[in-house]
């Protein structure tokens, strides 16, 4: 067995009010990639803060390297060799990648920086990864993807033996992520120790060599990936067994609700046409940027339309701002929750409430308390949003709970049109199945359901159409009962053929 | 990390249904203060507490609670208002003016209230629609606003009101806004009242209020829900530019005449008011009642230092320290553990 790199045991946090971890354990040796599983709030991060030195631990030991640390602050932790890898990276977009690589521990010549220096020191760790970047390119105008690499550069820059990685995949494309893998392998070989957070349970096969699972601040079990099948590390994380992954239901598909016929919006919404009918899923699937949020956005009235015509329940709508939209009964819970989705300094009542106001108020636009303080209660029960009061912040709740508000405030009206944007990322397997419900349920009343997702098994197993995008292009529209991951996978990935190339017409061809 | 909030709303509601409310612990503290402030003062020069000190008090804290209001509208929206000063200017050189060459008080007082609404939608626009950095642009309409303030009379300060409109009809003006007395208390303070009540309210209780509380709060996430943004930006410029106003009829009102250089540093004063009560300057929190402590906060402390006899250097300087202290420790109580924390860095 290889060295231990990582040993931390008993290990226990109390916040004011709570116990964070109660008697955890991990264990991480050189060259392996350890998951970090849990459901959201089981106490992954707290126990990772413990370790990158961002909180100080309440009892337990912590050995790294062998050599037991006290209380460990954020630079002894860095020196002692642990990096990580946000999920939001931490990146000054306005700086060039060296700029950004170098932060802090700049490199000086004589008088001003050795910007060569700091560059060729740049290149030879972005070559060592394989990564084709400049140093000298701005990172916001770099992929999500490649900032992350940026970053895993600068890690080894400082000969991070241990690196952190905070759900490095929410943001990427499939071919990015196998890029990732690649490198995560490479890390590996080196002999570094990784330490993997997803809630993405599907890639784990391809990267994981061992398991630490936790539940509500508890260690609950560890070891090697093989040895667990995919229910029981789903059973061991919420504790209970989940019956069905992709509870779906059947209704008896209805009448035409809702129509796009070609509709243009920039270079990512090219002649898009689809419809919705009565008590159908119909699911939107595709790599990152083929579309799909833009053309959401676009139906939704938040972006442009250069043409292009709707109808609802046959009539012609117009749709110029979200406000004629929500209007007409079609809404739109969008992508990023953090940026779009939700006023994360205001309460619970007040985010449902928002896009409510008019049913709320009277003619004067005088809120009524009661009648708001109803339907907020309503909307946290009917989709169990656990809090104690609607008068918390939003973000005070976990991530699957901040989805339900998201979502919870549109259910308050009598819409007819759901456009979900990828409603279950970044959030637990439990509260998954919850939004699944919920769908679900909206289908059965007779809710036209657009259902936008970028993981393929959920899309197959929720969605009772699936329609796949490309670079801004439906490409094709099938039936999950009739196909596989593959069929979709070739039509999303159906480019363009923009240069006339024999190859290309193989691989991606028709 | 969820059922650490948890644990701390249900301590909350054990100490009253008033901690529930948002920011209220803010509003509270600079109530606190400013009775801590007030005592304090009392107790060095007795004077502090004489009535007729407090009626004086009441009224001079109008003017800044009025500019508050205005302030705070603007930065709950997540921007700022840096022309009110100007605002405050130009609408009394415009009254005065108009009223020193004999036009009737009421078309004058119409008048000046056009002309400063024009600014706020100005400022409105080109905050909500052109997507200018607020700083910059009233930064742009506070030197045109001052600019015309200073036109409108061809570079002099206006005569006495009473010169054209009459002793008469002078003295009412003068009385309305600055020197009559309402049941004992100066009217200042009833207007600065009667106006508070109102944004307090719409501010609480109406959909435009909610509306300003979620454009500050996440402006992309609010237009999404529907909110129409430009219109609810233009609301809150309009909020802040006819508070400034009104304070600008208070000036002439005061001084009988039109002065180039009023309500310099007001927008200032308006900022200060607000953060002294826990308005934050990022946007999407804050009560007004918070303003109102903070406009008396403010009040009294001039009040107090004039009273014992500070120069006016020394009392620039401890408003100084008090309105970064209020802010720090508001930053402080809220995630204290964290701050220290990343020092240690």
């Amino acid at each position: 067995m290889s060295e231990t790199i990582v040993s931390m045991e008993h290990i226990s946090k109390t916040f004011p009010g709570v116990k964070a971890l109660d008697d955890v354990k991990l264990e991480l040796h050189a060259g392996e990639v350890m998951a970090l599983l849990g459901e959201n709030g089981a106490g992954k991060s707290t126990l990772m803060k413990i370790l990158s030195g961002v909180y100080t631990r309440d009892s337990g030991s912590m050995k790294i390297f062998g050599k037991e640390y006290g209380d460990l602050t954020p630079t002894a932790a860095r020196e002692a060799g642990v990096a990580i890898i946000h999920q939001e990276l931490n990146m000054c977009r306005h700086l060039s990648v060296v700029e950004n690589m170098f932060l802090g521990r700049e490199i000086k010549g004589k008088v001003a920086l050795d910007n060569g220096k700091m560059e060729a020191e740049a290149n030879k760790y972005l070559k060592e990864l394989g990564i084709q970047i400049s140093p000298r390119q701005t990172v916001g105008d770099l992929p999500v993807s490649k900032q992350q690499m940026i970053e895993i550069a600068k890690a080894l820059s400082v000969n991070a033996k241990i690196l952190i990685m905070d759900e490095p995949t929410s943001a990427l494309t499939s071919r990015e992520i196998t890029e990732l893998f690649r490198i995560i392998r490479k890390l590996k070989e080196q002999g570094r120790g990784i330490i993997y957070i997803s809630h993405r349970l599907e890639e784990l096969p391809n990267i994981a060599d061992k398991v630490t699972i936790m539940r509500d601040g508890k260690y609950i079990t560890s070891g090697n990936f093989k040895d667990f099948s995919m229910d029981d590390i789903i059973a061991n994380m919420v504790g209970r067994e989940i019956k069905e992954k992709f509870p779906k239901v059947h209704c008896e598909v209805g009448e035409k609700v809702f129509e796009v016929k070609n509709l243009n919006a920039g270079k990512m919404v090219r002649n898009i046409s689809f419809s919705l009918s009565r008590g159908e899923i119909v699911g939107f699937a595709g790599l990152m940027g083929a579309g799909r949020t833009e053309t959401t956005r676009a139906i939704f009235g938040v972006d442009p339309k250069e043409n292009g015509e709707i109808f609802l329940n046959g009539k012609k709508i117009k749709i110029t701002c979200p406000l004629d939209a929500i209007k007409a009964g079609v809404v739109l819970a969008p992508e990023d929750r953090k940026k779009d989705g939700l006023c994360t300094k205001l309460s619970i009542r007040q985010n449902i409430a928002l896009p409510n106001l008019d049913i709320i108020c009277n003619k004067a636009g005088v809120i009524n308390t009661k009648k708001e303080d109803a339907i907020c209660a309503q909307a946290v029960n009917d989709l169990s949003i656990k809090t104690p009061t609607i008068a918390a912040d939003v973000n005070t709740l976990s991530g699957g709970n901040q989805q339900k508000v998201v979502v919870g405030k549109w259910l308050v009206r009598n819409s007819k049109v759901v456009i979900f944007d990828e409603p279950t990322r970044g959030i637990d397997v439990g509260a998954k199945v919850e939004i699944y419900n919920l769908m679900n349920q909206l289908k059965q009343k007779g809710i036209a359901v657009m259902f936008v997702s970028s993981e393929l098994p959920e899309i197959l197993g929720i969605a009772d159409r699936v329609i796949v995008m490309c670079d801004g292009r439906i490409t094709g529209e099938l039936n999950p009962k009739e196909t596989t991951q593959n069929d979709i996978m070739k039509l999303a990935t159906m480019f363009e053929n923009k240069i006339d190339s024999k190859d290309q017409d193989n691989e991606e061809g028709k | 990390m969820r059922r650490e909030s948890e644990m701390g709303a249900k301590k909350k509601s054990v100490f009253s249904k008033l901690f529930e409310i948002r920011g209220m612990g803010s509003v509270l503290t600079a109530f606190a203060g400013l009775i801590v402030i007030y005592i304090v003062f009392g107790v060095i020069n007795t004077k502090v507490f004489s009535s007729q000190n407090n009626l004086n008090l009441l009224r001079s804290m109008s003017k800044y609670l009025l500019i508050g209001i205005g302030q705070s509208f603007c930065m709950i929206t997540g921007n700022i208002d840096l022309s009110i000063g100007s605002v405050v200017g130009m609408s009394a050189m415009i009254s005065a003016t108009l009223m020193s060459h004999g036009m009737n008080m009421y078309l004058a007082i119409l008048i000046t209230i056009i002309c400063g609404l024009v600014i706020g939608v100005v400022n409105g626009f080109l905050v909500g629609k052109f997507k200018l950095p607020p700083f910059i642009a009233t930064l742009g309409t506070m030197f045109v606003a001052r600019g015309i303030g200073y036109i409108v009379n061809g570079n002099h300060n206006t005569d006495n009101v009473a010169s054209g409109i009459g002793k008469k009809a002078g003295d009412a003006f003068q009385n309305f806004f600055y020197y009559g007395k309402t049941l004992g208390i100066f009217n200042t303070f009833w207007i600065a009242l009667v106006i508070f009540i109102i944004f307090f309210f719409i501010l609480s209780k109406t959909r435009t209020g909610r509306h300003i509380y979620a454009i500050g709060s996440n402006v992309d996430a609010a237009r999404l829900s529907g909110v129409n943004v430009i219109q609810t930006t233009v609301k809150a410029y309009l909020v802040s530019a006819f508070c400034a106003i009104v304070v600008g009829l208070i000036l002439s009102a005061q001084a009988g005449m039109g002065n180039m250089d009023a309500g310099n540093m007001y927008e200032m004063y308006g900022v200060a008011a607000g953060v002294i009560g826990g308005v934050s300057p990022l946007g999407g929190s804050g009560l007004l009642l918070g303003t109102f402590a903070g406009a008396g906060v403010w009040q009294v402390l001039e009040n107090g230092l004039n009273m014992i006899g500070a120069q006016v250097g020394i009392q620039r300087i401890v408003i100084g320290v008090i309105v970064v202290l209020a802010v720090l420790m508001d930053v402080l109580l809220r995630n204290g553990t964290k701050v220290t924390k990343s020092d240690k860095k």
